[in-house]
């Protein structure tokens, strides 16, 4: 069985030799285990997961793709402009996310005079030509392959920040939804153009943090009303054409579970448990609408104790394959405090356990 | 004549002009600064509580936040005047190696709404600088913030920097996505929050013990 069928049955909820597998890790970690006896890099190690997964571009449009100047630097970080007019810091030699130290958009007049027609007037931020050549390349590893880009509301609070976007969402929300709709018109331009090279992917995989630890950043009926609507139009493009809508996000979103149902997406990944979600409890609810990607707690892969660790692949693997709808991953990245002892481990109780037969 | 139930419902709403107007006629009216600061604290203790229960998220609190800040401002000067300050300085900061700041952000605006005096030292900040800020403004607590696993070490080397330094009564609460109550416990941390509403919390007990 090959990645692309074993995925597809999945997704179908349909018969598979055994869950179908990918992961993501720190740039830290891939460095560790390299030290500790890794020969080659990410690839080998997701070859030697038996990945079923081929990403075939990433698309993030910005309002001034290639303006990126570097404002200042440190010996430790250095100072960005970048590409949405924001200035962010950002370490020279660690992975992780920026600090966000200013927005240009900081107001509905700019976004509508500068930061909006700059957005439409972008041109095309993906590589069709490659996106191409990477599908024949993934097809010839059997894999299921997909696109996979940034969602409405991640690039909203990249435009303008958290604090411009959650409070326009409370105080000016038809300016968040104008932000939201015109980001996912230019998302679509671009995903139109890869489609007009005649290809057909598997998937469209997006990703967007909804959530911190505890909720939503927003309320549902806030995310109903602003950005939901720009999700369902995604996932309606995937189905349209013929592929499956994977959404990433972290944080606990237990309280926009029907929400994802109704926007008819597919699969949610990465499932934090550490943000409470647990698909031993979602898989019974929701696995006939909704396939589980990852939930593999990342807090007790750093444990390195390897009682903990197989359980939580032991009783996760259990209740995702009683749905036939589950695909392993990690609930985040796998950190660099794992391993590479304790990695393939992980890998051992991967295979062991995710065996259907 | 005023009604501070208005200006409570003005702050927890988020409307700044009418919060902001209610406390000058306030001040208009003679009512004691204390009176009103209590009221505004008030406010913003009870749209801590209804974050935690999720029935407001972070866009309400944060406009909330801002009519708190605002009305703040125009009482400052009355606040001088009747020599009522916060009962304690609390330094916060994300530790080294992390460069988040909304989780930080949201417990500095809580802590300010709840009359804490606040000293922000920022993202990445090291251990030596935690501690230097904590002499320097007499600070009774220190707020450690860290979001990724990658950080959790930095954050164990600024409790131990802290201990060592033995600053009378300094308290240590810590927070993040990866901290749970174990990690606080096995590093020597008085308190561990949840979310940033707890985080006010914690913090008034730990004053009170």
């Amino acid at each position: 069985m090959t990645g692309q069928e074993r995925v597809d049955r999945m997704f179908h909820r349909r018969e598979q030799d055994r869950v179908p597998r990918h992961e993501s890790f720190w740039a830290e970690t891939i460095e560790r285990w390299q030290k500790e006896g890794l020969s080659g890099d990410t690839r080998a190690v997701l070859d030697m997961l038996e990945t079923d997964f081929h990403q075939l571009c990433w698309m993030w449009p910005a309002a001034f793709p290639g303006e990126e100047e570097i404002v200042s630097q440190d010996e430790e970080t250095k100072v960005v402009r970048d590409a949405q007019g924001k200035l962010v810091r950002y370490w020279k030699d660690k992975s992780g996310t920026p600090e966000h130290l200013g927005f240009e958009c900081d107001s509905r007049q700019k976004w509508e005079k500068v930061f909006k027609p700059a957005l439409l007037d972008s041109g095309l931020q993906v590589d069709p030509e490659a996106t191409k050549r990477n599908l024949a390349i993934g097809r010839k590893r059997g894999r299921w392959c997909f696109m996979a880009g940034v969602e409405s509301f991640e690039e909203t609070r990249s435009l303008m920040g958290d604090e411009i976007t959650m409070i326009a969402m409370a105080e000016d929300p038809e300016w968040v939804r104008d932000v939201s709709k015109t980001f996912t018109d230019v998302m679509l331009r671009n995903l139109d153009a890869c489609m007009g090279m005649g290809i057909a992917p598997d998937g469209l995989w997006i990703y967007g943090d909804m959530a911190f630890n505890h909720a939503t950043m927003c309320s549902p009926k806030m995310y109903r009303e602003l950005i939901w609507p720009d999700h369902k139009r995604l996932a309606d493009w995937a189905h349209v054409h013929n592929m499956r809508f994977i959404f990433h996000t972290d944080g606990d979103v237990n309280g926009v579970m029907d929400l994802y149902v109704q926007a008819g997406f597919d699969c949610l990944q990465p499932l934090e448990a550490k943000a409470g979600m647990d698909i031993r409890r979602l898989c019974p609810k929701f696995g006939k609408d909704l396939a589980f990607f990852g939930n593999i707690d990342v807090m007790v892969m750093v444990s390195n104790d390897r009682g903990r660790i197989e359980q939580e692949i032991r009783s996760k693997f259990e209740a995702g394959k009683a749905t036939r709808g589950y695909i392993y991953h990690s609930d985040h990245s796998v950190p660099p405090q794992v391993s590479w002892e304790t990695y393939r481990f992980i890998v051992d109780c991967v295979k062991r356990y995710g065996r259907y037969s | 004549m005023v009604n501070l139930q208005n200006l409570a419902d003005a702050i927890k709403v988020g409307n700044r002009a009418e919060a902001t107007k209610l406390t000058r006629q306030a001040i208009d009216e003679k009512v004691g600064a204390k009176e009103i600061l209590e009221a505004m604290v008030g406010a913003m203790d009870e749209i801590g509580k209804k974050f935690q229960r999720n029935e407001v998220f972070v866009p309400e609190m944060l406009i909330a936040s801002r009519a708190m800040k605002e009305s703040m401002a125009v009482l400052e000067p009355l606040l001088v005047k009747a020599g009522i300050k916060p009962a304690f300085t609390a330094v916060i900061g994300t530790v080294a190696g992390d460069l988040h700041d909304i989780g930080k952000n949201l417990v500095a605006m809580m802590w300010k709404g709840a009359n804490f005096g606040v000293v922000d030292l920022g993202t990445n900040v090291s251990p030596e600088k935690f501690l230097a800020a904590a002499k320097e403004h007499k600070a009774r607590v220190v707020g450690l913030s860290a979001l990724l696993t990658t950080t959790m070490p930095a954050m164990k080397q600024t409790v131990a920097a802290l201990r060592a330094a033995n600053l009378a009564g300094l308290k240590v609460v810590i927070g993040g996505a990866p901290i749970t109550q174990e990690f606080a416990t096995e590093i020597g941390a008085d308190a561990f929050a949840p979310d940033a509403a707890s985080a006010v919390e914690m913090v008034r007990k730990l004053m009170v013990a």
